[in-house]
């Protein structure tokens, strides 16, 4: 149990002591050996710009995977599939699960509604209202009113109040999850379906699924042979309120979107983000959502990962569900808001120690496959905090700090021109991301200008100044406070719809 | 995962690390002043030499030989060694240095000057010129034998000024004002003062400048300086320090000798600003000239006003004497 312990707080204090052994290395490098923080920080560019020009071609394929797969009906698809494994399309039950903390009725209502419009065969689908009791009495009149108005609109409608303070839980997403899941379980029990036969969809309250989203989720399902070692993955959209958004707040959650595209082409990294589904059977097989973890979207996916001994994988559906982009009305409190968000995503690197001690004990999970997954998340949390901080504070450094003579130097010379150039060639990237954001766009509100087209063009030029500012700090943040001990407590992020007048 | 996506993805991570891998070698040899020679697979270092000019744009040999850029300009892959770098530009005289390029180190020619050859010169003004002064405000004064003329730098917009023509034939110094109404000059014992605003205060008709004699050395003057407010001058003699003041009538002048000097000075100098002046003058009773000392002189603020108001109090015959 010691040991546990021991090695549970070493792997914590691994990828925050990692990330500030290299921003202190080379800060103190800087002064005593500047030509090779020089040379680093011309590696690292180099690097860079390689990364960034083959993850938006990889961003390009998943655009044209999406575009392709847009006009698919996927019901008709279901409907002429031969039944695999016994299953057929009209056996699966699509259950939407939605935790709820204090999110509004309208954004509520839009949920519910984009559920309404999708082509599903609603006497098909149930939907569970878990409402935290600790937000207070107006989420759960809300959700009972919802309940009157939606009720006989699906095959059931669940709603439930998560207790608060249930032994071995933490004040997060996952237990609400878990709970509304569990509520699910007792009403699918009861009326005898099979778990195998329900699809379950852990939605946030602001996911308005595409009208698609059902019928090819269950195509996923059904043709695939391991569809009980599946979780399925959209690409997350955040549409909702994009054309109402401060411009900051657009740049990081298209960032975002982009970042889930170019993961659905990098298969064997996949892990599960924000709204995703999964076989009912699996999830209650593995015991649900975690309900001590921040995290809970990535975690069940590493839950999964070590109870089925690595047999687990993420099947990237080219669909959207669009959400709504974290934004205040100001640009400072929009600023504050996006910074907690991505703070709580970095929050993720708590998956490092989870993975880390399940690895211990899972004994059938080759070594090689533990290694590369433990390098993916590393990796992917380390670049997230460093990669900023390299590029625009530890690049100058050398020539700060490096003294007179190491100016002298070639390498010394020609650091600025090098770094530059190779900053150019990464912003070309710009142009793709430009093409694809208008692409990806929805129509624009009647109460939006036209002239704010041109701004979500415009917009990506401030890219590279976004990135300084909320690029790596809200990781260093995260990984620090996991480094010493002091955890994070679950934030949620208030959804205000704007209201055309 | 469709398969075609996977080939598509794996042919794009291949290029991605086949690009990585083949510029690395590329640029740290270039960013440390390496040059590859794939011919002999030979790595050797170099340095380089950095040019800039003003004006720029002007064109750089090295060793001779003509290179396509233009100053601000580098010149890369040297090897380490000697070169001779010229830079040139029409109209300019030529810039030749010997430079020795070092092994990953950049050898810098910084901010040249290159100088003008000289161009042919312009004509400013064609009357007979005495002497002339240039004031900060952009104007030529012109002291000629048909009177005082003023131009602007160009030798434009010429005015007449003063009809007085008796110029003394050697001219020490000019110097403006202060507030840039009146121009003194001086000979060896004549201080003369142009006041360029007289217009302002005379009935139409009469002339813009007034010109007259306002002090008589019986010593060599050294030098004269104005003080602040410009009613005031410092006449420096061989003898002694005397302190005109300036009033329109040309008698009834209070002058007042503020230092007599024991040998005569060798060296005055006026710090306008702090308002101190320093002279050099043998110490009292030393035998020979020259030991002297460096002296200075505060001239705090109203120090002439004060002394002139005690002058006038005593009406005495201190050390001040009227004219």
């Amino acid at each position: 149990m010691k040991r546990d312990r021991f090695y549970r707080r070493l792997f914590e204090i691994v990828p925050g002591a990692l990330t500030w052994g290299t921003i202190i290395g080379l800060f103190v490098f800087a002064f005593i050996r500047p030509v090779w923080v020089a040379i680093f920080v011309i590696v690292f560019d180099l690097f860079w710009v390689t990364r960034m020009l083959y993850l938006t071609t990889l961003l390009v394929f998943a655009y044209r995977r999406l575009a392709r797969e847009k006009g698919i009906n996927w019901i008709k698809r279901c409907e002429e599939l031969k039944p695999a494994d016994g299953l057929r399309y009209a056996h699966i039950y699509q259950a939407v699960l939605f935790p709820v903390y204090k999110e509004g009725m309208e954004v509520l209502k839009a949920s519910l509604d984009a559920l309404i419009h999708s082509n599903y065969p609603k006497d098909k689908m149930i939907v569970v209202l878990s409402v935290e009791e600790r937000a207070g009495a107006e989420p759960w009149e809300n959700a009972i009113h919802l309940s009157d108005l939606y009720k006989n609109k699906f095959f059931h409608f669940i709603v439930t109040r998560h207790p608060d303070n249930l032994p071995g839980e933490i004040k997060v997403k996952g237990a609400n999850a878990t709970w509304g899941a569990k509520m699910l379980r007792d009403f699918v029990d009861s009326r005898k379906i099979e778990h195998n036969h329900v699809v379950i969809s852990c939605f946030d309250a602001d996911t308005c699924a595409e009208r698609e989203y059902f019928g090819c989720l269950a195509w996923h399902y059904i043709t695939n042979p391991d569809r009980n070692r599946s979780s399925y993955q959209p690409i997350p959209v955040y549409n909702n309120n994009i054309w109402h958004a401060r411009s900051i707040a657009r740049i990081l959650e298209l960032a975002s979107s982009f970042m889930q595209m170019i993961e659905t082409m990098r298969v064997e990294k996949f892990v599960t983000f924000s709204s995703h589904s999964m076989s009912f059977k699996t999830l209650v097989d593995v015991g649900y959502w975690p309900v001590d973890m921040i995290s809970d979207d990535s975690a069940i996916y590493w839950k999964c990962f070590l109870h089925f001994n690595g047999h687990y994988t993420v099947i990237p559906m080219y669909v959207t569900v669009s959400m709504d982009v974290a934004t205040e009305k100001a640009i400072i409190p929009t600023i504050v808001k996006q910074y907690k968000q991505k703070r709580r995503w970095a929050w993720g690197v708590e998956n490092f120690p989870y993975v880390m001690m399940g690895f211990r004990k899972a004994n059938k999970i080759p070594l090689l496959q533990k290694i590369r997954r433990a390098f993916n998340i590393l990796e992917c949390h380390y670049t997230w905090a460093v990669w900023a901080v390299i590029v625009t504070f530890i690049a100058p450094l050398p020539l700060l700090f490096g003294g007179g003579l190491f100016r002298q130097t070639t390498i010394g010379y020609n650091l600025p021109s090098v770094s530059a150039a190779l900053f150019r060639v990464s912003m070309s990237t710009l142009f793709i991301f430009i093409f694809i954001t208008v692409k990806l766009l929805p129509p624009r509100p009647p109460d939006v200008k036209p002239q704010k087209r041109i701004i979500m063009i415009l917009q990506w030029f401030f890219s590279p100044l976004v990135a300084v500012v909320l690029g790596s700090t809200p990781a260093i943040d995260a990984q620090t406070r996991l480094m010493l001990g002091k955890y994070m407590k679950f934030q949620v992020t208030s959804k205000h719809r704007h209201v055309p007048k | 995962m469709k398969s075609i996506d996977k080939i598509m993805r794996a042919i794009a991570f291949y290029t991605a690390l086949v690009i990585f891998l083949a510029l690395l070698p590329i640029v740290l040899s270039y960013a440390l002043g390496y040059k590859i020679d794939y011919k002999k697979f030979k790595i050797y270092k170099t340095g380089l030499i950095y040019v800039s000019s003003h004006p720029a744009g002007a064109s750089v040999y090295i060793n001779g030989k003509l290179h396509n850029e233009l100053t601000p300009m580098r010149m890369e892959e040297l090897k380490p060694g000697t070169y001779k770098v010229e830079v040139r530009r029409e109209g300019f005289y030529p810039w030749e240095r010997e430079m020795e390029v070092r092994p990953n180190m950049v050898t810098k020619a910084d901010r040249i000057i290159l100088f003008p050859i000289a161009q042919e010169m312009q004509k400013v003004a064609a009357s007979e010129i005495a002497d002339f002064a240039i004031s900060e405000n952009g104007k030529i004064y012109y002291l000629t034998r048909y009177g005082l003329f003023k131009s602007d730098l160009d030798g434009g917009t010429l005015k007449k000024l003063s009809g007085y023509s008796e110029w003394p034939k050697n001219i020490i110094g000019k110097k403006f004002s202060p507030e840039m109404d009146k121009l003194l000059y001086f000979d060896k014992y004549k201080v003369f003062v142009i006041q360029l605003d007289a217009g302002k205060t005379q009935p139409k008709g009469g002339e813009p400048a007034k010109i007259g004699e306002v002090f008589v050395s019986p010593d060599l003057i050294v030098d004269v300086f104005w003080y602040p407010g410009s009613n005031y001058i410092m006449v420096v003699s061989e003898s002694d320090i005397k302190v005109v003041e300036l009033r329109d009538g040309a008698l009834n002048r209070n002058i007042a000798s503020i230092y007599k000097f024991n040998s005569s000075p060798q060296g005055v100098y006026y710090n306008e600003d702090a308002g101190i002046l320093y002279f050099t003058d043998k110490k009292s009773g030393a035998l020979s000239n020259e030991d002297r000392c460096l002296y200075k002189l505060e001239l705090k603020d109203n120090f002439f006003e004060n002394m002139m108001r005690m002058l006038v109090k005593k009406d005495t015959d201190n050390g001040y004497e009227k004219r």
